[in-house]
């Protein structure tokens, strides 16, 4: 692929030491993720891939090897430069929604904003945006609690994408909707993905993998597959 | 950002409202608290501050040495004034102030008994500078019976101060021109309603003067003003060399066996002073201070420790929003600051309520205290730099604790949907916990002790029957009203409810006259100086004191008048006497034999012990007259002697007083202190229940689900309260095991400042244990109970 690279990781490793138990969560990954690609992370539970998901996110730092983003190594990066990170190029979206109760829709929409140091103006235009485009205008000032699921992590999607991303990572951002509700989530995610976000996501959900460029499949902390979704890169192939 | 903290804050307080309600009302109280002792604290370390001059001011104060024993007096000699005019040219100014008796004053058709009256010589108001009304401070004084009178003085006398000038007040003996009118701003130890100019006192007492014109008549107070405040200290170690040149010959001259020497008090620092007796007014107690220093401060501790706690107890709820805003890229720095904003929050709100408490509070502590705060005294800039201090101190000390602890949270850890992180570190909790109830236990125990203590004063034998006893303030300077006393007494006797009437110059708890006596010993005479009451035949029986040798002063004995005195026991085993009876005492022109010895009773508080006493006959003293009442139909009695009194003294408003009540006057300031003391202890403890509700309703909530399990066990609801409320136990009683040696040691420092004083006994101990654990246990168990009746299966589901 003729692609830029945004994440190159070699060797990942993630080890729990809890009192006597070590747990190796993962035993030397390597992937490469081009911009622009969407990527599904597979496999059955607890082989790993949150943990994979939470070091690419920056949130979690890997026990060894080594792992680039955009180009720059920051497997030793301080937890200051970590979030430096986080804020200014990387989008979350969480299983369980994780809004903030005490916020109102809005203002949770607004959070990484305030971080980013953006103006008010600004602020209120890119949020009024972000709301229409997830169809939750109407209920800006509810608070979480006062939200279906569906508006909760559309909410979360919002949230998350407000700060114009380079990349979205969502760790099984359907698994607690009903279909159709996580149907529009996948179908949101394409279209950040299309607008050129690049998407990396852990599902169960074999549906839900379809929308994605790309599928790995990991087990006991290893890559075993990288199938190419070949539906979706038909036109390209053919 | 910050509005963003702020909403949050805010909704966060909104929506836990015991937890707020706690905390912030547990602050409130203990910073209302802090501001009334600062305003206690800043007002009793204010006396004689206003005066432009008072760090040049300094007091000349006595010290008398005889026999190995130093008696301190805050007075020293007339002659000494000039004496150090001539010789130190870097004294300014010297004064003198001179006590005066209560004195009857006419106005026209008014007359008013008035104490706190000073002779003051024309330098006074140089040294100090009293702002005048009327009246020009430099010259006010400098002529024979003039008057400078303060503002509320000339108010009651001439309805305004710029009426006063130049009227004159009528006293026994002579008339004084009003020559100046002085506010009484801020706080002194010169308590004064009138100066008189000096000069009247001298030219009257001019045959006295020269004759006592010695060192050892401390019976002024000296002032000097030095030209420079540096000169304190080397002009101190110059009057060392004082006593050698001016009094030493003079002891030598008059062989004299004790000798005398003068130290200096800074100006600021008398109002502390205890140390040196007989002071113009009552001083204060610096130990109060310090006492109520520590207080302000532990209140303050136990309201910021319930703040951390809870705060930390509760940070499971906090713990999913620090992740998440650590994901979309919060520093740590960020989410610190935040929590630390938020504690800063609170306590400015609390810091609100405790000025609305406070202000509310403001004449309750006036009464408890004494004093004269201003319902507008948090205007005042200290208060201002206080109250900020405060909101700093707790927002940033408090706030730290529970602002670092939470944002240590990884959003890893704390995003998982399954599991939350369980709520900060026990252990410390815990210790916290001990901590408070510490305090307050030992709050508890010296309230206690403070308590008995007085409780053991006030049911103290004290020798004679401070009961029944009133006494009539005898206006000085009325000779045809002193001549008629044996008329007086007939008549009062008349009443069968009258036993006795005495008429005397001392009494208990008053002024003690001393004199040097000579008194003879293993062949020999030892001069001594002695506590002497001057009294008629009547005193012992009025006073029930009890004799143990000899006999009373008898009208039979005509050898009594000059001739024969009382002593007590204490004087007695002074003077080492085996047969007292008969021995030979010698005092100013008289020449006496010991008559009687009286057992010892109180003539000083309980503070200090029995002094070697004497009585000594004088049938006209004029001081008091004393009556004993039977217990029977004492208004009745008290009317009786009112109108007796005023028939004979028709031009003097009548004065008189209890005995009992006098005499437990002395304990005054230690009952208000017990009183305050006692607010203060009560509010720690509550403050800290307050931690302890919030803390026991977070562990009954965590516990909930384990609750539920133990009931479909078969746990019975008493068992679960058990369960819940051991822990809680547990840490009070490590509190009282902390508590006791501590308070044990500080209370018996206590009283050791009481001659006479109560055991430490175990119960003191006991009940406080007692109290606190039960309290705490009161506390704990409404939640446990609620907890342990909880429905098993909805408390399973609960989580
Ligand atoms: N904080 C942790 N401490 C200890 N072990 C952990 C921790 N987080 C995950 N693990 C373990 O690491 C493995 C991988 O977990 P995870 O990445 O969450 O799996 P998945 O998301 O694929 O279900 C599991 O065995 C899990 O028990
Ligand atoms: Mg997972």
């Amino acid at each position: 692929m003729n692609k830029e690279l945004l994440i190159e990781t070699k060797q990942l490793q993630k080890k729990y030491v809890t009192d006597t138990v070590e747990t190796t969560a993962l035993a030397g990954v390597d992937l490469r993720i081009a911009k622009g690609e969407f990527v599904a992370i597979m496999g059955p539970s607890g082989c790993g891939k949150s943990t994979l998901l939470n070091i690419l996110g920056l949130l979690d730092s890997p026990s060894g090897g080594m792992f680039k983003f955009q180009g720059e190594d920051i497997t030793h990066a301080s937890e200051r430069q970590r979030a430096k990170i986080r804020k200014h190029n990387l989008g979350f979206v969480f299983q369980s929604f994780n809004l903030i109760d005490e916020l109102t829709v809005e203002e949770n929409i607004a959070l990484p904003l305030a971080y980013l140091g953006v103006s008010k103006a600004e602020t209120e235009k890119r949020v009024t945006e972000a709301m229409e485009r997830m169809g939750i205008a109407h209920r800006r000032n509810h608070f979480p609690q006062q939200l279906s699921g569906g508006q909760q992590q559309r909410a979360a999607i919002a949230r998350a994408t407000v700060s114009s991303p380079s990349l979205i990572l969502a760790d099984e951002p359907t698994g607690n909707l009903d279909s159709v509700h996580g149907r529009e989530v996948m179908a949101l995610l394409t279209e950040l993905n299309e607008a050129g976000t690049t998407v990396v996501m852990v599902t169960h959900s074999p549906s839900d993998a379809e929308y994605a460029h790309r599928i790995v499949n990991l087990f006991d902390g290893q890559i075993v597959t990288e199938n190419l979704n070949v539906r979706k890169h038909a036109a390209e192939l053919l | 950002m910050l509005q963003n903290y702020f909403k949050v804050a805010l909704r966060n307080l909104y929506r836990n409202k015991v937890y707020s309600a706690i905390n912030i009302a547990g602050l409130a109280l203990g910073v209302a608290s802090c501001i009334l002792i600062f305003l206690y604290v800043q007002d009793e370390l204010s006396y004689d501050s206003q005066f432009s001059d008072a760090d040049r001011i300094v007091r000349v104060a006595g010290e008398i040495e005889h026999d190995g024993q130093t008696n301190k007096f805050a007075l020293s000699a007339p002659t000494l004034a000039p004496f150090l005019l001539k010789d130190y040219p870097e004294l300014e100014h010297v004064t003198q102030l001179l006590p005066a008796n209560k004195q009857t004053i006419w106005y026209k058709d008014r007359s008013f008994n008035e104490d706190k009256l000073l002779f003051a010589d024309s330098a006074f108001f140089e040294v100090f500078d009293y702002k005048f009304l009327a009246g020009n401070p430099a010259t006010a004084l400098d002529q024979p019976r003039t008057i400078v009178v303060s503002e509320q003085m000339a108010q009651k006398y001439f309805g305004s101060p710029d009426k006063a000038l130049g009227e004159v007040l009528k006293f026994s003996r002579d008339s004084y021109r009003v020559t100046g009118v002085f506010t009484d701003e801020g706080n002194s130890h010169i308590q004064a309603n009138a100066f008189l100019a000096r000069s009247t006192f001298d030219t009257q007492q001019q045959d006295v003067l020269t004759d006592n014109n010695h060192w050892f008549m401390l019976s002024r107070y000296t002032y000097v003003l030095l030209r420079d405040e540096a000169q304190i200290a080397p002009f101190q170690e110059k009057l060392k060399t004082f006593a050698a040149t001016h009094i030493t010959p003079w002891l030598k001259e008059n062989d004299l066996q004790a000798s005398v020497k003068f130290v200096l008090q800074p100006l600021r620092s008398i109002h502390f002073n205890t140390e040196y007796t007989e002071d113009i007014s009552t001083p204060g107690n610096i130990s109060y201070i310090y006492i109520f220093s520590v207080v302000a401060v532990f209140l303050l501790l136990i309201a910021s420790i319930n703040y951390m706690n809870l705060a930390t107890a509760r940070s499971a709820k906090r713990a999913r929003e620090v992740g998440l805003r650590k994901v979309v890229g919060a520093y740590r720095s960020q989410i610190i600051g935040q929590f630390i904003g938020e504690s800063l929050l609170i306590t400015l709100l609390a810091v609100i309520l405790a000025l609305a408490l406070a202000q509310i509070l403001v004449p309750t502590f006036n009464s408890l205290t004494d004093k004269q705060f201003n319902s507008n005294f948090f205007l005042q800039k200290e208060v201002i730099v206080v109250l900020l201090a405060i909101i700093l101190f707790i927002g940033a000390v408090a706030g730290s604790y529970p602002a670092i602890f939470l944002s240590r949270f990884k959003p890893v850890d704390v995003l998982k949907a399954d599991k939350a992180p369980r709520g900060g570190n026990a252990a410390l909790r815990r210790s916290l916990v001990v901590i408070q109830f510490t305090i307050s236990l030992i709050l508890i125990i010296g309230t206690l002790v403070v308590f008995s203590q007085m409780r053991f004063l006030k049911n103290r034998d004290l020798g004679f029957n401070k009961e029944q006893v009133l006494i009539i303030d005898i206006p000085t300077g009325d000779s045809t009203l002193v001549n008629q006393l044996p008329s007086i007494k007939q008549e009062l006797l008349r009443n069968p409810n009258i036993e006795h009437v005495s008429n005397s110059l001392n009494i208990p708890a008053g002024d003690l006259s001393t004199i040097l006596v000579y008194a003879e010993k293993d062949g020999g005479t030892l001069q001594n100086a002695m506590n002497a009451m001057f009294v008629d035949y009547d005193f012992v029986d009025v006073m029930g004191i009890d004799l143990k040798e000899g006999r009373n002063f008898s009208k039979e004995f005509k050898t009594d008048l000059k001739g024969g005195l009382i002593v007590n026991e204490a004087a007695v085993k002074k003077m080492q006497w085996k047969n007292p009876i008969g021995k030979r005492i010698q005092m100013a022109d008289w020449d006496a034999k010991v008559i009687g010895v009286v057992k010892d009773f109180h003539v000083k508080s309980l503070h200090s012990k029995v002094e070697p006493l004497i009585l000594a006959l004088t049938p006209e003293s004029s001081g008091y007259l004393l009556v004993r009442m039977k217990p029977q139909d004492m208004p009745a009695t008290i009317a009786f002697v009112q109108e007796k009194w005023q028939a004979f003294d028709t031009k003097h408003p009548m004065e008189y007083f209890f005995m009992d009540e006098y005499f437990d006057k002395q304990y005054r300031a230690e009952e208000k202190m017990l009183t305050v003391f006692g607010y203060f202890a009560g509010l720690t403890i509550f403050i800290a229940c307050l931690g302890l509700f919030g803390l026991a309703s977070f562990t009954a909530q965590q516990r909930t689900k384990e609750i539920g399990i133990r009931k479909v066990l078969g746990s019975s609801t008493t068992s679960i309260v058990l369960l819940l409320s051991r822990d809680f136990a547990v840490l009070v009683m490590v509190a009282i095991l902390i508590a006791i040696p501590i308070a044990w040691y500080g209370m018996d420092k206590w009283l050791q400042d009481f001659a006479y004083r109560t055991n430490l006994s175990w119960w003191i101990f006991a009940v406080a244990g007692l109290a606190a654990m039960s309290i705490a246990l009161l506390t704990v168990s409404f939640q446990a109970i609620k907890a342990a009746m909880l429905d098993p299966i909805k408390a399973i589901r609960t989580q």
